[in-house]
């Protein structure tokens, strides 16, 4: 159905296999998030998005390299190292969250800044193209890149769906986790880690400014479709795979275009479809559920007993 | 010519770090960060209907962006039943992207671009002047100064308000404060601090300059007016060393000044009164060596007291614990090891009397084996005063002696 759409564009291979990747890319952020919300960490993720452009800057200039396996690999450091100057921040300081983690966010894209305008200004070969980063570029990526984030983005949702029980457990209530003899503390860094992983692999398709929506937009669009976890981890990754090829498809239609805001807003307006139509949490289920009981349900005050 | 940039991030810095101070108390940073992003579709909108950049149209547009992503945040938590930072995230993306999208779409009619939206144009500043009273200014530190003017005066008009609602907002309700209003006005506040800021110095900087003086000057001061006095020195004082070492290093100048007050935080971290790491980490030594000293004298006194010689070697700290002993006259060397003087042997009957006397009292009052009255006794010596020691000795009599048979030295003054 979407294939003979795509082709019917005349969209080269390569263009194909890239959105094949970056809709991998999508449905595992999508699947990801969904824990990460549900843990109530959408916005850990956004530091370490932030962060990676020192990384990915970092790497350039260390290695001289600017193929995506290097660069994503210097983003990963950066992204984990963030996260951990987080976990330092709250442990050592009286800084609250949400001060830290906007505090690391904007001083680690200031730095990621420094690094590229310094490069850029200096004339190191390759440091023009990595403003792609900025807000995600996929016309850029060949063939073997989209193999690299697809392999990726199909490892982490096997580890989730490996963990879902224990990751389901700990998303809900950590603190019974750890009583029940759970080792919560070590979930919640394999889970904290994969949306960095996610984060990183997603910043070709969407930037390090608008990546954190690659994990927040679809999961919270599936919530209002169902209160069960795996439908909505399942939904959420649809959206993300939807969205993700979509806005491959159309950057690469309109090159001038970043990809990242397309793929935003993709999603985004899944979401705005979902809080519409949505069975039960939806505006019109609810407008309708005031207007009154609906014909068949039980009613409570008649006083029979059917 | 550099004067006019410098000058004009410094009143940037100050209005942002100004507003910043509240967000940064009410836990609303993420806010002020959502905001930051989503001004952008405003800015945009306002451009694309013919306001010049700078322009009070400007301001009105981001304002009403900022409101509508506070609304969006809202709309999405309660309607959509997400936790409150997975809406912040929903609706600052999707503005940023919306904002992105157009200056891409309507390409040249706005000399804006995507770069620039992230980290601003500071050098340009000082090309794009208007006249005033016969003397060119640059139009972006005339925006930047006119919104300091506007929130440093609309918070000291409404400082008690905003003390009260940030601190008790329940109370401050109930007491007839307008919290909705104090709330609101001071989004309005953050939005003008971060569009006169935005063109300068770029969406990511702004969140900088408005949480991380704060942030830095909650960590050094606690009185809510000093932080705020104290942040906006912090942010001016970054937004000045920045600039001079993004010209000295060839940069942004916007990232340096973000790395800067990176810098300012990690200091505040360090030598922060009490809390710091430094203030921290020196109490803890200085207390984990007053400890070593007094469990040397402790031993040397026991030593004494069962007239056994005292091993005079033990590991690197112990000597060195000694060493400081003998250089302050508590101890003196001898032929086999350590003597202990006059003052020292004071001391260390001190620290052996709590040590008995609180294994003692355990041994009555508490049902543990007599093996396990010394850990805690061991831990609690460096601990006693002299009046928590004499009411234990009342408690158990005055000829006691410790679970083991040893004597209870007596209190010396």
């Amino acid at each position: 159905m979407m294939l003979p759409a795509i082709l019917a564009f005349g969209l080269p291979y390569n263009t194909l296999v890239v959105a094949a990747g970056v809709a991998a890319v999508g449905g595992a952020a999508g699947v990801v998030g969904g824990l990460s919300v549900l843990r109530g960490r959408a916005l850990s993720g956004d530091a370490a998005a932030h962060a990676t452009l020192v990384g990915v800057a970092g790497a350039l200039l260390a290695t001289g390299q600017r193929s995506l396996a290097v660069l994503l690999a210097g983003g990963l450091v950066a992204a984990v190292a963030a996260v951990g100057l987080l976990v330092l921040i709250r442990r050592f300081t009286r800084t609250r969250d949400d001060a830290a983690t906007a505090t690391v966010l904007s001083v680690s894209f200031g730095l990621g800044i420094v690094l590229i305008s310094g490069m850029v200004a200096r004339g190191v070969p390759g440091s023009a193209g990595l403003e792609r980063f900025l807000l995600g570029h996929t016309a850029a990526l060949t063939a073997s890149d989209a193999l690299l984030l697809g392999l990726v983005s199909a490892a982490a949702i096997a580890c989730v769906a490996i963990g879902l029980k224990e990751a389901t457990m700990v998303a809900f209530d950590p603190a019974f986790a750890a009583a029940a003899g759970w080792p919560a503390a070590a979930i919640d860094m394999v889970l904290v880690a994969l949306v960095a992983v996610m984060v990183v692999v997603g910043l070709p398709a969407a930037g390090a400014v608008l990546v954190t929506a690659l994990v927040v937009i679809p999961p919270v669009a599936a919530r209002q479709w169902t209160d069960r976890i795996v439908p909505l981890l399942a939904i959420a990754g649809v959206i993300g795979v939807v969205s993700g090829l979509a806005g491959v498809v159309i950057s690469s239609l309109a090159p001038r275009l970043p990809t990242g805001p397309v793929v935003v807003l993709l999603a985004a307006g899944w979401l705005a479809v979902s809080l519409v139509v949505a069975p039960s949490r939806g505006l019109i289920a609810r407008w309708r559920a005031r207007r009154g009981p609906r014909p068949d349900a039980p009613s409570l005050v008649s006083g029979r007993d059917g | 010519m550099h004067g006019w940039a410098v000058a004009t991030a410094a009143v940037v810095a100050a209005g942002c770090a100004t507003v910043g101070t509240l967000l940064v108390v009410r836990r609303l940073s993420l806010l002020g960060d959502a905001i930051s992003h989503a001004v952008l579709p405003g800015i945009v909108v306002a451009v694309l209907l013919g306001a010049r950049p700078g322009d009070p149209a400007v301001l009105g547009g981001a304002t009403v962006a900022a409101l509508v992503t506070v609304g969006l945040t809202r709309l999405v938590h309660r309607q959509g039943g997400v936790a409150e930072d997975a809406s912040v995230g929903v609706a600052f993306t999707t503005l940023f992207a919306i904002g992105v999208l157009l200056v891409t779409v309507s390409g040249s009619r706005i000399d804006l671009d995507p770069g620039c939206i992230l980290y601003g144009i500071l050098e340009l500043v000082p090309f794009d002047t208007v006249a005033v009273l016969g003397v060119e200014l640059p139009r972006a530190f005339l925006s930047a100064a006119g919104v300091l003017l506007v929130v440093s005066l609309g918070l000291w008009l409404t400082w008690r308000w905003q003390v009260f609602t940030a601190f008790d907002a329940a109370a401050a309700r109930a007491a007839g404060v307008p919290t909705a209003a104090v709330t609101v006005g001071l989004l309005v506040g953050v939005s003008l601090a971060t569009v006169a800021g935005f063109e300068a110095v770029g969406a990511i900087l702004v969140v900088a300059m408005l949480v991380v003086p704060a942030a830095a000057a909650e960590l050094l001061v606690h009185r809510l007016q000093w932080v705020l006095l104290l942040a906006v020195c912090l942010a001016v004082g970054a937004a000045v060393g920045g600039y001079l070492a993004a010209w000295r290093f060839d940069t942004s100048a916007a990232g340096m000044m973000a790395v800067v007050l990176g810098l300012e935080y990690a200091v505040a971290v360090l030598v922060a009164p009490q809390e710091g790491l430094l203030a921290r980490g020196s109490a803890r030594l200085a207390y984990a060596w007053r400890v070593r000293c007094e469990d040397r004298l402790a031993a040397l006194w026991r030593a004494e007291e069962s007239a056994t010689p005292a091993a005079a070697s033990g590991h690197l700290v112990a000597r060195l614990a000694l060493r400081w002993l003998r250089l302050q006259g508590r101890v003196e060397a001898t032929s086999d090891g350590y003597r202990l003087l006059a003052r020292g042997r004071r001391e260390a009957e001190q620290v052996v009397r709590s040590h008995r006397l609180w294994e003692a009292w355990l041994g009555r009052h508490a049902e543990l084996p007599v093996d396990h009255l010394h850990p805690p006794a061991e831990w609690i010596e460096h601990h006693l005063g002299a009046r928590l020691r004499q009411r234990i000795e009342q408690d158990l009599g005055r000829d006691a002696v410790d679970p083991h048979g040893s004597r209870i030295p007596p209190e010396r003054g």
